[in-house]
């Protein structure tokens, strides 16, 4: 049995509602839950801490059926997106009040509160009220406070998408500092993209109270259910090797990925690695990324569809990266248009050497999704089969490990 | 402000009369927005015509009341035997008032809030009822209960007697007040995010603890809105007071009472005086609660 096993979970609260969730997780690991927002993502997070009680079916925690246990047996924490701090308390009263009811030695409460203020780096703040924190310091002693008493289980719920994006970029630093120290299992909803790939180990996607889809997060963002991609936009991934530095711009070379998983379908893989290799080399691109990495290093790139943009010929713009495609599909979705594109090399001098062999007819070596706008559709007069050229800012090609 | 903008925007995009000159461009444009505020319009002048003739008209009878003694002549009737017997009676009788319906309007108002039960709807009915009901009515309701109705032999076993006594007072206090304070502690309570309880239950805290440590402190400013809310209405309840109570002279006489009995022998210096006190309490209370009532901690 797992760490934690969610089975069959029924659940009705006006308006969210869960159908026969399942869920597991090992010790240790850090599960993401991601999925359009009122798909049930944060009612399964209260369902699990218990403030809600099931319809039907049962959680276990480390084989223990907690199902009916009330909240404060079942040392379970939880950090909300707006932090619940206390406003009564200053933030060491909030910390050493998640503690009290486990310790009773004042010392111990100030040394153990002490030390998680010293990770999270909060220790210059312990006497100030909550009000005049600012957003990141709110999460960081919110996460103090829930840290603190040890859980066997950490449930965050979008705790960092109330704050900018550098101080979500050193939240996840210090979240991944804490939780390695206090060895925690997370469960943690979320709609960012960045979250899942630098801290989860598990991908877990609901929609409408359901899992649709859950493993590895490259794993998933590689081959996302059709249902998925329609409903809830992904972010472009690509795989790439790091080449060289060009000032403070990294350089990579972007490998072929379709090359790639064929390869490993392939039964006969010895006889293709060489071949399959001098293939990946004849036929890569560079994207440019301004963030830093060593030469050699693998890597993979993340560009969110909605950072790209789209234009009829090659332009010279501030944007270092521009690269040319065919669009191989145009999907609507509310008030955006999602275009589906193949990138090729550009001048495609390997153009009668590439794809050769494994049957395949694609001519590009990437995938890559983006949104504009209805309008901006019309206007390039977009469509299956055109030439397209992707523009996009090194700073928007970011660099996941 | 937001909300301003958006009303004006709207106001002056869908009105059918102006759908023509209006430009979609220049409806978003803040610049055409702001004039549209400045512009006098007879509805905005209407509105704020209205509001400050009534309000004058309120501060000249409260003035009135206040200017119509002399210093010396509100001395007197302040230290007379009955008034000072009264207001005696009030403070006590309200005070009692205030700490019962505190205590039964707190629990009241937090199950309404946080948990759902059957009838929930009907306890919220009957709650609001006293609200909309004239006092006096509900006093008669009162006296019959305490009086002929089998509450009132049964308490009368005990030596307990709430008709024509100062326990009426306080009993028919309570019946006045209660409703409003369950509504104002309601609405504190349902203004704490339930979060914060559960957080403090995932800590290891039990209901009752959580309930303690955590919503009552949060609580606090809207608790004590409602304790001078409930005082004041304690203080100046009449109908049910005197119907319950009886407006028996120096013996169930509070201040709203003793207006009353000396309006009627043409006393009027003391019950102006009464009528002054009665409206420095309100005052005071409405001040207090207007500084304390959604008060950020």
């Amino acid at each position: 049995m797992s760490f934690l096993e969610v089975r069959d979970l029924h659940l009705d609260v006006g308006g969210f509602e869960l159908t026969g969730m399942g869920l597991n997780a090992e010790k240790g690991d850090y599960v993401a839950l991601t999925g359009p927002s009122g798909s049930g993502k944060s009612l399964l997070l209260e369902t699990v801490i218990g403030f809600y009680a099931p319809k039907k079916g049962s959680i276990f925690l480390e084989g223990r059926d907690i199902t009916a246990l009330p909240p404060d047996k079942r040392q379970i924490s939880i950090v909300y997106q707006d932090h619940m701090l206390f406003p009564h308390m200053d933030v060491f009263e909030n910390i050493a009040y998640a503690l009290r009811k486990k310790l009773r030695d004042k010392k111990q409460i100030e040394s153990e509160v002490q030390q998680i203020a010293g990770i999270l780096g909060i220790d210059g703040l312990l006497h100030r009220k909550p009000t005049t924190l600012s957003g990141g310091e709110k999460q960081r002693a919110a996460l103090a406070r829930s840290l603190v008493v040890r859980p066997k289980l950490l449930l965050l719920d979008e705790p960092f998408s109330a704050l900018d994006m550098r101080n979500r970029e050193n939240m996840r630093e210090v979240l991944k500092k804490a939780i390695r120290e206090y060895r925690t299992t997370v469960l943690q909803v979320t709609h960012d993209f960045d979250d899942i790939w630098s801290l989860a180990n598990r991908v877990v996607i609901i929609r409408q109270g359901e899992v649709m889809q859950e493993g590895d997060p490259e794993s998933v963002f590689r081959q996302p259910s059709p249902d998925f991609v329609a409903d809830f936009l992904g972010t472009n991934v690509l795989k790439g090797k790091v080449r060289a530095l060009e000032g403070k711009l990294t350089v990579l070379e972007i490998l072929d990925r379709k090359r790639d998983s064929n390869l490993e379908q392939d039964e006969s893989k010895d006889r293709n690695l060489n071949q399959s290799q001098k293939q990946t080399q004849s036929q890569s691109f560079e994207i440019y990324s301004a963030d830093p990495a060593e030469p050699g290093e693998e890597v993979s790139i993340s560009i969110r569809p909605e950072e790209i943009i789209l234009a009829r010929g090659a332009v010279e713009s501030s944007a270092r990266n521009t690269l040319k495609g065919i669009v191989t599909g145009i999907s609507k979705k509310e008030h955006l248009v999602l275009v589906e594109m193949e990138i090729g090399n550009s001048g495609s001098e390997d153009s009668s050497s590439g794809n050769t062999g494994q049957g395949n007819s694609e001519t590009g070596i990437s995938e890559l999704k983006a949104v504009v706008t209805p309008t901006s559709c019309e206007l390039l007069d977009l469509g299956i089969g055109k030439e397209i050229y992707a523009v996009f800012k090194a700073a928007n090609a970011r660099i996941i490990r | 402000m937001q909300s301003v903008r958006k009303f004006w925007t709207k106001e002056s995009c869908t009105g059918k009369p102006r759908e023509k000159n209006c430009i979609r461009d220049s409806c978003t444009n803040n610049s055409y927005v702001r004039n549209s505020c400045v512009r006098n319009s007879w509805f905005r002048n209407a509105t704020i015509g209205i509001s400050c003739f009534f309000t004058f008209l309120l501060f000249l009878a409260v003035g009135t009341l206040l200017f119509v003694l002399k210093p010396s002549e509100l001395f007197s009737a302040l230290m007379s035997e009955e008034m000072l017997y009264s207001m005696e009676l009030s403070v006590l009788t309200a005070s009692i008032s205030t700490f019962s319906v505190m205590c039964c309007s707190i629990p009241t108002a937090y199950a309404l809030s946080r948990f759902s039960f059957p009838g929930k709807s009907l306890v919220k009915t009957i709650l609001g009822l006293p609200m909309a009901f004239p006092e006096l009515v509900l006093g008669l309701a009162l006296l019959l209960l305490f009086g002929q109705g089998f509450l009132g032999p049964f308490l009368e076993t005990f030596g307990i007697r709430v008709p024509f006594s100062k326990l009426g007072i306080v009993v028919a206090q309570f019946f006045i007040a209660f409703p409003y304070a369950v509504r104002v502690i309601y609405s504190t309570f349902e203004d704490i995010n339930p979060r914060y309880e559960q957080v403090s239950r995932s800590f290891g805290y039990g209901e009752f603890e959580t309930f303690r440590n955590v919503t009552l402190p949060m609580a606090r400013s809207g608790l004590f809105a409602s304790a001078v809310i409930t005082f004041a209405r304690c203080i100046g309840a009449f109908g049910a007071v005197l119907i319950l109570a009886g407006g028996s002279y120096m013996h169930t006489e509070v201040l709203p009472v003793t207006l009353y009995l000396n309006i009627s022998y043409g006393n009027l210096e003391m019950a102006i005086t009464s009528g002054v006190l009665l409206m420095l309490i309100a005052f005071l209370a409405i001040l207090s609660f207007e500084r304390f009532e959604g008060g950020r901690l």
